[in-house]
């Protein structure tokens, strides 16, 4: 199968279970964070443990992926002043928008407004990097 | 049957079912293509499709300059998904609200606009800064110990709090 396809396929199912489980809902992400309903938070965490469980079944059945290559894991390096600064600029997109990067995609699917601008914000705010780390190396990670 | 569609496709799903579909899709998505799970730098080849002769370095780098850019059809895939997912649950095909945002506070359309434009471009230059969003740090990096995401991670959950918790004192009475 085409490998452009899987990707579609992969996207799919991603954006699906994101609008099914309700992780597009700003409510229930605000909602979260204030502490009142935890459900997106227990969606994080089992995603977390079930990644780390299927990524040691994939070690331990030999590494190897459907076309016989081997799987590169790729890693970005610990850097303090990166982590921290992008973490706190996102951390409050997070929290004005309701959505992060891949639900703001679902939020567009499911016919939101306010998705498709958050979106536009966030093509404003990848293209301004684009500029600013022209200038600034330490941006890129 | 009837019963089955309304689980399916209407009711929200438990938190754990929709936790093991996503997690899985990190192993699933090496397994069949090799990549690491990731939604943010996709953005930046959007980007690259509004200006495509742009001279700007980061914008003609290896990850935004891949042909055939997979990243594109991967975001096709997720709005299409959450598309499906409206269409057979019965959402209204376009709504301007957002949930307790818009009928807490008081704004016209455009000063939603400009909230939500401001929103999304700390989320898009915070990714790019901090090399990942929430599936690329927090679940694709986490799953992988990866320290990096450890860090990242803490600062979105922090600061998230902390924003969230400035709205609901400031605008929501």
């Amino acid at each position: 199968m085409n490998k452009m396809i899987r990707y579609l396929l992969i996207g799919l199912i991603f954006g699906f279970t994101l609008s099914r489980v309700g992780a597009s809902d700003f409510d229930l992400l605000h909602l979260m964070f204030r502490g009142v309903n935890l459900k997106i938070a227990w969606v994080i965490v089992t995603a977390i443990v079930t990644s780390f469980i299927g990524m040691r079944v994939l070690a331990m059945a030999g590494n190897r992926t459907y076309d016989g290559e081997k799987v590169k894991v790729s890693k970005k390096k610990l850097s303090w002043r990166n982590n921290v600064i992008g973490g706190v600029l996102f951390g409050i997109g997070w929290g004005m928008t309701g959505a992060c990067p891949g639900t703001v995609l679902a939020q567009v699917g499911e016919g939101k407004l306010l998705g498709i601008i958050s979106m536009s914000g966030m093509l404003l705010g990848t293209y301004v990097y684009a500029w600013l780390v022209e200038r600034n190396e330490w941006m890129e990670g | 049957m009837a019963d089955l569609y309304r689980l399916v496709f209407v009711d929200s799903w438990a938190w754990w079912v929709g936790g093991v579909i996503i997690g899985a899709l990190v192993p699933l998505m090496y397994y069949f293509t090799n990549t690491a799970l990731g939604v943010s730098t996709g953005y930046g080849s959007i980007v690259k499709k509004i200006v495509p002769g742009s001279k700007l370095r980061w914008l003609n780098t290896k990850a935004v300059t891949t042909r055939p850019d997979w990243r594109l059809y991967f975001i096709v895939g997720m709005i299409g998904g959450a598309f499906v997912s409206a269409r057979l649950s019965g959402m209204p095909w376009v709504t301007q609200s957002m949930g307790i945002f818009t009928s807490s506070v008081n704004w016209g359309f455009a000063t939603l606009a400009f909230w939500f434009l401001c929103g999304g471009f700390l989320l898009g230059i915070g990714a790019r800064i901090a090399g990942g969003c929430t599936s690329g740090h927090s679940i694709h990096g986490l799953s992988n110990l990866h320290m990096s995401s450890v860090v990242a991670t803490a600062f979105f959950l922090f600061c998230g709090y902390l924003s969230t918790r400035f709205i609901t004192l400031v605008f929501f009475k």
